[in-house]
């Protein structure tokens, strides 16, 4: 009877903010712009924690929802390639090659209600029920059981603000964004009272969306527009309430917390650069392309020894792995150590640009371990990697303020999770909990 | 390559094996793929016909389904069994003679097949009317290690289909959910999408 704590049926309820960094969390709590989160953080629990690797929303949330490495679930970006062609293409939900622990909480009779978790379009069965997130594009093939479509639809659920006319309006964002954070309030409700759950979870992706296009009104109290950020945070701190006060209803206070999750997928800082790396492997000698305006790696010729896909992946161009493939596989291994070195000299007015280079074995662990990148690169705060195929200039400035970073994404949990956790670590104490 | 496989489901009567094996039949047609389902209770009626229910006759009712299974599973078909196969011996004999083969345990305690049970069989077997009757008067050995258990009494039918399909695809049995990817149109919005964010 180890479910029930005396007549309570054990439930876990997460809250998800996309790329919301540990320090900013820790700050913004502290300052009083998050007061309602700030009441149970306040008691201790916030810890910094990695993202998978990449760490972008598509790589950390499968591994959130898997508790397993890239190498096991199979998503390693938003992109991948065929190896034949070198074709982009675009992962889907059921690209995932291991189960979430929806499903396996369905194994013994569990049930989950999901909104808006990124890289689970297009919505597939689950035992609950599943609203995708990013990159969904039809609210229709987003929803599963379709039951809920209508009423998401009554309601305006929003998937995600309008990225496009940002540029041009950027105060049109902030309204955006607190608009699209309103649907998702109701949709929350909605799904909370409608689906008998012992799991739930919903994600707010416009955390995100701020600090990429405006992280300066987040950082900085002298923008003009930080006023207006704070407020969006306020907003938020207002949602996480409202799920908290739900998931406590009924509880008694010694089970303050029990259960409950919140956490980000990646962290966040400011961008100062751009780092092309196909810019910079096409000067270094590593890359050549067919045409002279390369639309994608497909575009890439035969001679060519290594080429990246967003964000910081970087692959040997080898024979019996790609269709063009020209590295000996005996020569591959000394050429990612100087591919690697290099890399790691890279700088930009003396300061240097790079924090990390993984290699494959370091990143990456199981079946799959095949298909991963033999390199992952990983930017000094302020240089944002990029693997465009467009523009030949390596440090190019951008419109962008904010960059994803990788070791400061955040988890506060009262479940037994390790002292320095990467988001993977989360599903096993989330699925012993519920059994 | 070879397309063909068995798709094996036991378990006791009334643990849902023909619902599952006709709902997975559904999804296998409608992604394009050959196939056919060799119902234990269809069988009886036909290839099987005149076998009784002692071990023996047991026993030849699922080598022949199982060597059907072969056949079919050699050119290329997907053969779906649902069939009670209470031995584990001959399950396995299936499983090494066909070699692509799944096997799906469907769990069943027997409170809910005693409520299920919409013509009275567990009712009679528990009360001496049935003899040799699986999981009551006769022995039901379970898979010792089956690709997919589905527990019936605590999961609903989408959730013990998924699950199959999932496996299947992660067998590389079938193709992923929707391997035709997405529209060359739902491609071009998703890189607009992720240009806006600065993700590609």
């Amino acid at each position: 009877m180890r479910r029930l704590r005396g007549r309570q049926k054990r439930r876990v309820c997460v809250v998800g903010l996309d790329g919301v960094p540990h320090g900013l969390l820790a700050r913004l709590t502290e300052a009083g712009v998050m007061p309602h989160t700030a009441a149970f953080v306040r008691g201790g629990g916030l810890r910094r924690m990695r993202a998978a690797l990449p760490p972008i929303s598509s790589v950390s949330w499968s591994s959130f929802m898997t508790g397993a490495n890239p190498a096991e679930h199979g998503i390693f970006g938003f992109t991948d390639i065929d190896p034949r062609t070198y074709r982009v293409r675009f992962p889907l939900f059921t690209d995932l090659r291991c189960p979430t622990f929806w499903d396996r909480l369905g194994e013994s009779g569990r049930r989950c209600a999901v909104l808006n978790q990124p890289a689970t379009y297009p919505a597939r069965p689950i035992p609950g029920a599943l609203v995708s997130g990013f990159v969904a594009l039809e609210l229709s093939k987003a929803v599963w059981p379709r039951q809920h479509l209508a009423p998401l639809e009554r309601m305006g659920y929003r998937i995600d603000v309008d990225t496009q006319r940002v540029r041009e309006d950027p105060d049109g964002l902030l309204d955006d964004l607190l608009s699209t954070l309103e649907t998702r309030r109701r949709a929350a409700a909605y799904l909370w009272d409608r689906e008998e759950w012992d799991y739930y979870e919903v994600v707010v992706t416009g955390t995100d969306r701020l600090h990429h296009f405006l992280w300066q009104a987040v950082d900085d109290a002298c923008d003009p527009r930080h006023q207006r950020a704070m407020a969006y945070y306020g907003a938020v701190d207002r949602l996480v309430a409202e799920v908290w006060d739900r998931f406590h209803q009924g509880r008694p206070p010694e089970a303050e917390g029990e259960g409950f999750v919140l956490l980000s997928d990646h962290g966040f800082a400011g961008v100062r650069r751009e780092v092309r790396l196909n810019a910079w492997l096409r000067e270094a000698g590593y890359l050549f392309y067919k045409t002279a305006e390369p639309q994608s790696v497909a575009d890439i010729a035969p001679e060519t020894r290594a080429f990246a896909l967003d964000p910081g992946r970087i692959y040997i161009n080898a024979s019996g792995r790609f269709g063009a493939g020209c590295v000996a596989p005996e020569d591959a291994p000394a050429l990612r150590e100087e591919l690697a070195a290099r890399l790691r000299e890279l700088a930009f007015e003396g300061e240097p640009a790079i924090e990390h280079v993984f290699t494959r074995e370091e990143a990456f662990c199981g079946p799959l371990v095949d298909a991963a990148p033999d390199l992952v690169v990983i930017g000094r705060p302020g240089f944002d990697l990029k693997a465009t195929t467009r523009g030949q200039q390596l440090f190019a400035a951008t419109h962008f303020q904010g960059m994803h970073t990788w070791d400061d994404a955040l988890v506060w949990t009262r479940l037994p999770i390790p002292e320095q956790p990467e988001i993977a670590d989360l599903a096993r104490p989330i699925l012993e909990w519920l059994r | 390559m070879a397309k063909g496989f068995t798709l094996w489901f036991t378990g006791l009567s009334g643990s849902g094996k023909t619902t599952l094996a006709e709902r997975v039949r559904d999804i296998l047609l409608e992604r394009g793929m050959k196939v056919e389902v060799l119902d234990g209770d269809v069988v009886r009626q036909n290839l099987s016909k005149g076998l009784g229910y002692s071990k023996e006759d047991r026993d030849t009712n699922i080598r022949r389904i199982g060597f059907v299974c072969n056949l079919l599973t050699r050119n290329d078909v997907v053969a779906i069994a649902a069939a009670i196969s209470p031995y584990r011996a001959i399950r396995d004999e299936n499983r090494a003679l066909i070699g692509r083969f799944v096997e799906v345990y469907c769990e069943c305690d027997l409170e809910t097949l005693k409520s299920r049970d919409p013509k009275g069989l567990y009712e009679k077997a528990l009360n001496g009317e049935i003899p040799n009757f699986t999981g009551v008067n006769d022995p039901y050995e379970p898979p010792e290690k089956p690709e997919v258990v589905v527990n019936t009494a605590k999961e609903d039918i989408e959730t013990s289909v998924n699950r199959i399909i999932r496996t299947l695809e992660q067998m590389g049995y079938i193709p992923a959910g929707d391997a035709r990817g997405y529209t060359e149109e739902e491609e071009e919005s998703i890189k607009e999408r992720l240009r806006d964010l600065g993700y590609i």
